[in-house]
């Protein structure tokens, strides 16, 4: 072979504390090494032009280049030395900037572990094979998973470039959190209003499939080929004649049912539409607290309903789609507050969080949009607001800021005066959290225009007085004094979590997951869309806490990546895949049975039974490499000998 | 079953009726506690304020006597002495700073120190509800009670470890265990202003006077404490924290030991109620009828 | 290239390029100051990482290999650390038998995201490899000869077998025959105190079959040979676990065979015979009492009993019974509860690290890489394709060293890890006799202990330790790093 080798300076990043021309220099000295440099950048043009001239002039079949992490430039260089008519995987990487020159003081000692995996990188290159890709069809068609107003944007903008979209949503309507809003910051304009065209939308464009009340039970497959199994759970409710007519939840008799769309603020019955604006305006039954299915015999709602809808015996239904690519878009839940027992853990009735204030507030809510309290129906006159309950408290493990309280908490003081004129809200806050398009000029108008008391501190403590108020007792950091306040209602700013079963879905989906069930982007900064799984991109709070146009841009913005992707007809594979030397196997199944992937099938050659690869569905892992007695399956381009080779330069005894 | 016994120093003044009625109940309850031989201050509220090894020098010669005792659990009535021995326990887990305390006594603390937990958790882990209803001769049935824990007993969890630090309930199961009606009394963690009786009066006497006020609205007939310093700042300054309030309490605050000895029938003067300054006889009345209505029926 | 000698010392990483190479990367980039050993291998996820490896890489220099992957969990392929940490713990558990300390390698678990714990687990391991110091070499040990002392009591009774149910077993061959390609069983060799193979075809073959101590050999090892032709077998408890074995990893199929089984009471361990009779020109003559066998050579008797002279792995036998069979003759015997430390492993066991690696060295010494230990091994079904010599893979070199011979061993073993029955062929071939069949003992220990007291052979739908997970290992814990 002939190998050229660039050690990047990658200006004094790594030239401050690795001598590169000095490993250049030993590098000249390697098997197979015609020619070595020591460029300042090499990922800049005049260093990707001297790799490709370096290549022609010194008939170079292969390249190392020592910089930084492959994980950042890998396929920057590839494409370089393709350009110069290199096969792409005839270059390998050293990386010398965030193993080497960033971590360590000692410049000899760093010049020297340059060096060495310079070495790793050679002796891999000269075991290396040109591989090349395969093309395959996409199905242009996607998933999207949640029903929220990013779930909602983004499968609008899908629909709208021509693509068909499966919208599964796991509630009984599609709006999500922000269908329970009552207002929004900082316009205060109607959430339902703005949200509601865009809903009927989505029920109404030819290219969108909406299957609501259901679950994906099931992925498999890869880019371009997703096959997703949905369960489709029993509403009892035959939503091919359901009208959304109504009668049936004005007559049912199981009044008591608590009511999830309104945050269990008021009862509802046991079947129910969510609410006026529902999408789609059809009604579930709740079996667990309907009347026919606790005790077994009611049937009213049978007996009512004009067009025969109601079916008790119905069962959930699995279906199966085809997709090329997949939004998650599953949004988040408050995490479990009653940890607090400082605010009553949950035992206090007037002591309720912003989402059921929300509900409270709302026109559509269990009060008519009259704020009452939960215990006995009396108007409060003072409320108070804490911040950051589940937020920044690393004494509950929740060290991350929720991000749109403060907004929020801001617009609930604003409406509490505009409903109550003689009322007086008090927040207690850390910091006011206020970075968006006039958002800081909204909290100043809660200050200044609506008299809100804005007291900066914690609160230590909520008890009821036994007169019917409740003592809210803090600090005023700011003062250094302690605060007492006597509140009618106790409104708290939950933090967010993951929404419920986050985990669970990314594992079917193969996406990481942080400690708290957000999903993990591809890049912190530069692919705050892309996930590790190609063909599966995030939109939304699943991927972290984001106000309402952050989660409307994401969706677009992961409409936009999958556009993007369905613009081509084929795809390429990766072709650093597992391949079976059909001489050595022994069809024994070992690598059958432990594929993550069920990439590998029995195929019968020459009347003898063999392990084949599905190239399409292999996703290169090499399990079955490490679990291969004879070797006989090796993983492309992570072969045994190329790892050999790695391990033979380090370790000669 | 016999347990080591550090009383603690204001079981020998303020709090002798806490330590009588300890006695009297262990006794009730077949439970031997044995008091450490020669025993010294665990430092109380000042020593560790100033000084955190001196502090655990201290608690460790009693520990010290504990394990040579070859005692496993040590029981004590006081939070204050708790949160000092456990504490100490715990510092001295790390060998700096053992080796430091280590220089302060005579001879170096034994390597391993026997547990110590409250006489409440103590007499919990013998007695279920069932065992503790069983003992029970005059039921306290109809009798309201407010547990109140103080800011220590649960403070910091990490030591403590009673519970949810701020919402500790095992002084209401033992005490419905012998028939009482517990209120769901939401300062019951919260500081009666402790040993600042002295210097920031006012703040004590307003602290006090919250949970004092607070008991009064709920409506019950006497404040359970577990702690010599809550009993003396909500008993004896109970005058002074209904001027602070400018209302009018007439609230007895009994130990538990106190009242789960009424429930066993033991006499008012074996349990020490007449150290209390704000007579009991009232809720005696009340135990006392209840008895009599029993037995009508 | 050799390491910065006193300041550094030979540390090989092996990081999986989703999770932990990208934990590294986010340590570089927080700058976050580590030692400079480490050199690492990117891989794409830690169930790549074949544990031959990391023995490779101990035996030839490195003092202290490191695995990391993405957390339980969290793989990027969904499942390749789960089988990674079932099967690095194994090798956890088997370097010590080498003479290797456990120490020196370690696995773990840093997300992308941990580059703090990254920086954590690199300057511990670190630390915790100059602490150790540069590793021993194989070769500077000196060589240390040492016997294993055979003297053990068995679970169940010894004997010589000259009561079993022979003929009844015979009528039931020679009924079966003619469906059969053959039957395989045991003759008469050069004389009445060896057998050979016999691979029974007429009812004239069938008289042929002999029973009894001196059947040696695991006929199960020619069974893949007649893949999809059907065939008899006759089996000793030991061999019935190895076609139990080969029909569980699907190299032989269960309507093809016919398994006929006698219980059997114990071989002989012929190293042992061989050197009591010690030169000899002829056997003369060969007696069998209930006990043990006389065997006459140039005239002069010598007795071997039994309960003296059983191969090791006899003594801890649990199935003299074959597991599976089709037809069986005799009465079924009575096992006693309980197990034996084979007597080659608690050799090793006895012995400190120093020696174990001493004691390969001298053993290995005398390894003539002959490879009867692999054509004796009935799960060594690669043959012409072993990686042993070939050159892609190229595991090995044929340099002929301690470090190569003592290499395949491991290689052998671990290829057989949780698919060794312990019928102990590969020792019993070893024509220089090297108690070889301690490193597969080893491993069979450690997956026992490991998952659930599994032993191979025994049940052929069972799904095999290393081909399986659980998502919480009962008995594998995650290591701290503080």
């Amino acid at each position: 072979m002939r190998i050229g080798v660039f050690i990047c300076h990658c200006g004094s990043n790594i030239g401050g504390t690795v001598d590169c021309a000095k490993v250049a220099e030993i590098a000249r000295g390697f098997p197979d090494v015609v020619y070595a440099d020591d460029p300042m950048y090499t990922c800049a043009e005049p260093g990707q032009a001297a790799i490709e001239a370096a290549i022609h002039e010194h008939r170079l079949d292969g390249v190392v280049v020592a910089s930084c992490t492959p994980r950042m430039h890998e396929p920057t260089f590839r494409r370089t030395v393709e350009r110069a008519g290199l096969n792409r995987y005839m270059f390998e990487m050293a990386n010398i900037r965030e193993h080497v020159s960033w971590i360590g003081r000692d410049k000899e000692a760093n010049t020297n572990k340059a060096a060495e995996l310079v070495r790793l990188a050679v002796e891999k290159l000269r075991n290396n094979k040109p591989l090349a890709a395969k093309s395959f069809d996409v199905t242009k068609k996607v998933l999207v998973i949640g029903g929220g107003v990013a779930g909602i944007q983004a499968a609008l903008d899908c629909a709208d470039g021509g693509v068909p979209v499966i919208l599964v949503e796991r509630e009984a309507t599609i709006g999500g959190k922000m269908a329970k809003l009552d207002k929004t910051f900082p316009t205060v304009d109607c959430s339902a209003c703005i949200l509601g065209p865009k809903m009927v939308d989505v029920a109404q464009h030819p290219n969108i499939t909406l299957y609501a009340y259901s679950e994906v039970e099931d992925i498999s497959g890869y880019v371009g080929n997703f096959t997703v199994k949905i369960r489709k759970r029993a509403t009892y409710v035959d939503w091919s004649k359901c009208t959304g007519c109504g009668a049936c939840t004005e007559k049912c008799p199981s009044k008591k049912t608590p009511d999830a769309f309104n945050e269990f603020t008021g009862p509802t019955t046991a079947i129910t539409i969510a609410f006026p604006q529902a999408i789609p305006k059809k009604a579930v039954i709740n079996a667990a607290h309907c009347r026919q299915f606790v005790k077994g015999k009611c049937g009213v709602c049978a007996k009512i309903c004009p067009t025969g809808a109601i079916s008790y015996d119905m069962q959930d239904e699995i279906v199966t789609e085809e997709v090329g690519s997949i939004v998650a878009a599953t949004g988040y839940d408050l995490m479990d507050w009653t940890v607090y027992e400082e605010y009553g853990g949950g035992r206090y009735p007037d002591v309720i969080t912003s989402l059921q204030y929300e509900r409270i507030m709302s026109a559509s809510g269990p009060t008519g949009g009259h704020i009452v309290r939960p215990s006995d129906g009396r108007e409060p006159q003072k409320v108070v607001f804490i911040q950051c309950v589940g937020s920044r408290d690393r004494s509950v493990g929740r060290p991350y800021c929720s991000g749109f309280c403060c907004m929020y908490t801001a617009k609930q003081a604003v409406l509490t005066k505009d409903h109550i004129p003689n009322s007086q809200s008090y927040v207690f806050y850390m910091d006011i959290r206020a970075p968006g398009k006039m958002y800081d000029e909204f909290t100043r108008r809660a200050v200044e225009e609506y008299g809100t008391e804005y007291i900066r501190g914690r609160v230590s403590s909520i008890y009821p007085d036994g007169n019917g108020q409740y003592v809210v007792m803090g600090v005023d950091t700011l003062l250094g004094e302690p605060v007492e306040i006597r509140a009618d209602l106790v409104v708290l700013a939950v933090g967010i979590e993951a929404s419920k079963g986050s985990p669970q879905l990314a594992e079917k989906l193969r996406i990481s997951y942080d400690h708290y069930g957000f999903f993990m982007e591809s890049h912190v900064k530069l692919k705050p869309v892309e996930t590790n799984t190609a063909g599966v991109f995030l939109a939304g709070v699943c991927q972290g806490a984001k106000d309402i146009p952050a989660s409307v841009a994401q969706g677009s913005a992961a409409a936009a990546k999958v556009l993007a992707l369905f613009a081509r007809d084929k795809l390429e594979s990766d072709p650093q895949i597992a391949q079976v030397d059909i001489r050595r196997c022994v069809n024994c199944g070992k690598c059958i049975r432990c594929c993550p992937f069920g990439a590998i099938k029995e195929v019968e050659i020459r009347g003898e039974g063999k392990a084949q690869v599905i190239e399409t569905v292999c996703q290169g892992c090499g399990l079955c490499t490490a679990t291969c007695p004879q070797g006989a399956i090796q993983l492309s381009h992570a072969t045994d000998n190329q790892i050999l080779a790695e391990v033979n330069a380090l370790c000669q005894c | 079953m016999k347990f080591a016994y550090y009383p603690g120093c204001s079981a020998k003044g303020s709090s002798a009726d806490y330590e009588k009625s300890t006695q009297a109940v262990c006794a009730a309850l077949g439970i031997h506690l044995e008091e450490l031989p020669g025993w010294n201050c665990c430092g109380s509220t000042p020593a560790h304020a100033v000084d955190t090894e001196l502090s655990a020098a201290l608690c460790a010669r009693n520990l010290d006597i504990a394990a040579r005792e070859q005692a496993e659990t040590v029981l004590t009535p006081c939070p204050s002495c708790l949160s000092n021995l456990r504490h100490a326990a715990k510092r001295m887990e790390n060998p700096q700073f053992r080796a430091r305390v280590d220089e302060l006594l005579d001879t170096p603390a034994a390597a391993h120190f026997p547990e110590v937990t409250s006489v409440m958790q103590g007499i919990a882990r013998v007695y279920d509800a069932n065992a503790i209803a069983a003992q029970v001769k005059k039921s306290l049935k109809g009798v309201r009670l407010a547990a109140y824990y103080g800011c220590l007993m649960s403070r910091p969890p990490e030591v403590m470890d009673f519970g949810d630090p701020e919402n500790p309930t095992l002084m209401e199961s033992l005490l419905s265990a012998c028939g009482a009606e517990m209120v769901d009394f939401p300062l019951k963690t919260a500081c009666c202003g402790a040993s600042f009786g002295i210097p920031e009066r006012v703040m004590t006497a307003r602290n006090s006077g919250r949970i004092l006020e607070l008991a009064t609205q709920l409506g019950v007939d006497a404040v359970v404490v577990a702690c010599p310093l809550c009993q003396m700042n909500l008993d004896l300054r109970q005058k002074q924290a209904a001027k602070e309030a400018d209302a009018f309490f007439r609230m007895p605050v009994l130990y538990f030991t106190q009242m789960m000895g009424l429930a066993f029938g033991i006499a008012p003067e074996h349990l020490g109620l007449e150290k209390l300054r704000v007579s009991a006889d009232e809720l005696l009345r009340k135990i006392d009828g209840a008895q009599a209505g029993e037995g009508d029926r | 290239m050799p390491v910065l000698k006193g300041k550094e010392l030979r540390i090989v990483g092996f990081l999986c390029n989703w999770c932990s190479y990208g934990g590294a990367d986010t340590a570089g980039v927080a700058r976050a100051g580590q030692p400079t050993d480490l050199r690492i291998i990117r891989v794409p996820c830690s169930g790549r990482v074949d544990p031959l490896f990391i023995v490779k890489a101990l035996l030839n220099g490195a003092d202290g290999v490191l695995v990391s992957g993405c957390h339980p969990r969290d793989c990027h392929y969904a499942a390749g650390n789960f089988y990674a940490r079932r099967r690095l713990e194994v090798l956890k558990q088997f370097l010590p038998v080498l003479g290797i300390d456990d120490r020196r390698f370690e696995y773990t678990w840093v997300s992308a995201s941990e580059g703090q714990r990254w920086q954590q687990v690199v300057t511990v391991f670190t630390e915790r490899i100059h602490k150790l110091g540069p590793a021993p070499r194989l070769e500077d040990a000196e060589p240390l000869l040492k016997m294993a002392d055979m003297a053990l009591t068995s679970l169940r009774p010894l004997g010589t077998g000259q009561t079993a149910a022979l003929d009844q077993l015979k009528e039931a061959i020679k009924a079966k025959l003619p469906e059969l390609e053959c039957v395989i069983g045991w003759q008469q060799g050069y004389d009445g105190a060896h057998t050979v193979p016999l691979f029974m075809k007429t009812p004239e073959d069938v008289d042929k079959l002999i029973w009894g101590p001196f059947n040696v050999n695991n006929p199960a090892v020619y069974l893949p040979s007649f893949k999809g032709k059907k065939v008899g077998i006759v089996v000793k408890g030991c061999d019935s676990r190895s076609v139990v074995e080969l029909l569980q990893e699907n190299l032989i199929r269960r309507e093809d065979v016919t398994i006929f089984a006698l219980p059997c009471e114990g071989t002989l361990d012929m190293a042992r015979v061989n050197q009591t009779l010690g030169r000899y020109s002829k056997i003369d003559k060969v007696t069998y009492d209930e006990a043990g066998v006389t065997i006459t050579a140039d005239g002069k008797e010598h007795r071997f009993c039994m309960t003296d002279c059983a191969q090791g792995k006899c003594y801890g036998c649990t199935t003299p019974m074959a597991v599976l069979a089709d037809m069986r003759a005799g009465q079924p015997v009575k096992v006693e509860p309980g197990s034996r430390t084979p007597p080659e492993l608690a050799l090793l066991d006895s012995m400190s690290l120093e020696e174990r690696m001493a004691f390969w060295r001298g053993q290995m010494e005398r390894c003539l890489r002959c490879y009867a230990c692999r054509n004796a091994c009935p799960m060594c079904v690669c043959r012409d394709f072993c990686v042993s010599d070939s050159r892609d893979p190229h595991w090995m070199s044929q340099e002929d060293s301690t470090r190569e011979k003592l290499f395949f061993q491991t290689i052998h073993a671990l290829h057989l890890a949780g698919r060794c029955t312990g019928c102990g062929e590969c020792q019993r071939a070893c024509p220089v006799g090297i108690p070889i069949l301690a490193l597969r003992q080893q491993i069979a220990r450690a997956v026992g202990q490991l998952f659930d007291d599994y032993k191979a052979g025994l049940n052929p739908t069972a799904v095999p330790p290393l081909l399986g997970y659980e998502l919480e290992e009962k008995n594998i814990h995650e290591r701290d790093w503080k």
